[in-house]
């Protein structure tokens, strides 16, 4: 039981808080063209935005591509916050956007596999066992294999510190489908867990 | 919570608390309750707890920096989006590439080296990037999509570009300032007059300005030598001073407005026949005395090359 539950801190992606640090007014400093806060808005969003990006799309260097590119839209459309959503659902929504436009019509699909993610799973039985037996670096591993859809929810889910509300926001969907694709792919995630299991 | 299905002895967690627990958020009070005594939650929770634990895993494996070269490729074409293009060149052209000082934590940066004269002789691979070729040189002519190049040992390089090469062109190009023509311009003001450090001719316009300059957007009138009236949109009339220090940038230059005499850096793909297939083209209107460009890139990524490249075509001000 210990293990169960983790404090409200549970480790995300986040890099380090400046609690000083007001973000809605690094953003409007940075559309005055502050140097310095630009910096600070990518000290404090730049490894989270790379993370998820890097679950997603699964290479590093097209990952580094889209951070750039996502800061420069930030860096350009700062002033179009308007404050209706956090800032870190807003950068990570405009990473979505990145990453599905670099992915558009490329091997990997983001957008075009919603429906099958949406599916839903067999509900528990041989999966879910596997996935009761299996270790962490199983996990880690059988995630990698997931469809793009299903670890851009769970990185926007459990890495990026977003409620379900916010994810449900960064993937205009609606809060019940985000439930159902996070089912979704944790079904797929036992299931790939359950094969492996049987290839040993 | 959900009721319990098999009967109203106590609700289950519902899903969106098993997962604001696996994600480190608060759940209800009697949310917490429950799991601490209902065996069937306590197992989905572990399970969710599980599959997050095993994304923050990937997230906490994830490299800080970027590596040296990478002989890899994202399958993107070289040829930019047309902002990233006026970005880089602009927003190189005073050094003040912010987003990249940023950026620069997870991916490294891009250099441009200015040296005094080589030996090298034809074509030398690219620092960072053995893959790709550079050559550097003199513009003696242009042949259509083709540049020959005299390299400083006195070698011809032919240097071919296609519609997609990015060609960047910079220098004090006063005479690109013509009537009519978009430009953003970067300076300082004084009485209501700009002095112009950069003019980017042509769009698009990077939206990076460097410190202390004042970005103002419009179109050219009565353009001469002394400088130009720039009309903005709102119909405002700004006088605008250039001089033989003002850069200008043509983001979308070809190879039909390059003269010779032009210093030119050119990256791409060596051909059979000593030839360059380039990716990219910087050609630079009398860039500093004595001075050699050489180009060296964080990796072989495409947008790497454009940043190399942006910055060459802004090295006569940057003072890189």
């Amino acid at each position: 039981m210990n293990d169960l539950h983790r404090d409200v801190g549970a480790p995300t992606f986040t890099g380090s808080h400046d609690p000083a640090c007001d973000d809605t007014e690094l953003l409007r400093r940075i559309a005055q063209g502050a140097e310095d806060a630009m910096a600070a808005f990518y000290r404090e969003y730049g490894r989270v935005v790379f993370a998820q990006v890097l679950l997603v799309t699964g290479e590093r260097v097209l990952a580094e591509e889209i951070v750039q590119d996502t800061m420069l839209a930030v860096w350009r459309g700062a002033g179009s916050f308007r404050g209706e959503s956090s800032v870190r659902s807003w950068v990570i929504a405009i990473a979505r956007r990145q990453t599905r436009d670099r992915l558009r019509g490329q091997r990997l699909r983001v957008v075009d596999d919603a429906f099958l993610a949406d599916q839903p799973g067999s509900g528990p039985g041989p999966e879910v066992m596997a996935l009761d037996r299996a270790e962490l670096a199983e996990v880690r591993d059988a995630i990698r294999e997931l469809a793009p859809a299903h670890r851009e929810v769970l990185g926007l889910a459990f890495g990026s510190g977003l409620s379900l509300p916010e994810v449900a926001g960064v993937l205009e969907i609606p809060v019940g489908t985000v439930k159902s694709r996070l089912t979704a792919a944790r079904t797929a995630l036992n299931g790939i867990l359950e094969k492996k299991g049987q290839n040993r | 919570m959900n009721a319990d299905p098999t009967g109203t002895q106590y609700p289950h967690l519902d899903l969106g608390d098993l997962i604001a627990g696996a994600a480190g958020q608060p759940i209800g009070d009697r949310a917490r309750e429950h799991l601490a005594s209902c065996e069937h939650c306590q197992r989905e929770a572990n399970r969710w707890n599980l599959v997050a634990d095993g994304v923050r895993g990937l997230a906490a494996a994830a490299p800080e920096t970027a590596q040296p070269a990478r002989p890899r490729r994202t399958g993107r074409r070289v040829l930019a989006g047309p902002w990233r293009r006026a970005m880089l060149v602009a927003g190189s052209a005073a050094a003040a590439l912010v987003l990249f000082v940023g950026v620069g934590e997870v991916t490294g940066y891009v250099h441009v080296h200015l040296s005094g004269p080589g030996s090298e002789t034809a074509l030398t691979a690219v620092t960072g990037c053995s893959q790709i070729e550079q050559v550097r040189g003199t513009l003696e002519r242009v042949n259509g999509n083709s540049l020959v190049i005299k390299t400083a040992s006195g070698q011809p390089v032919t240097v071919t570009t296609t519609a997609t090469t990015f060609v960047s062109m910079s220098g004090p190009l006063l005479g690109d300032i013509t009537d009519g023509a978009s430009v953003m311009v970067r300076g300082t003001t004084s009485d209501g007059t700009i002095k112009a450090a950069i003019v980017t001719v042509g769009q698009p316009f990077s939206a990076v300005n460097p410190p202390g300059f004042v970005p103002v957007q419009g179109t050219v009138a009565d353009a001469s030598t002394a400088g130009f009236t720039l009309v903005t949109s709102s119909g405002t009339r700004v006088p605008v001073t250039t001089s033989g220090d003002t850069l200008v940038v043509i983001p979308h230059a070809s190879p039909s407005q390059m003269q010779a005499g032009l210093a030119i850096v050119a990256v791409g793909d060596a051909g059979p026949d000593g030839t360059l297939s380039a990716r990219a083209v910087a050609a630079v209107s009398q860039p500093r005395s004595g001075a050699h460009i050489r180009v060296s890139v964080r990796d072989c990524s495409p947008s790497s090359i454009d940043e190399a490249i942006g910055e060459i075509s802004a090295a006569r001000v940057s003072g890189s």
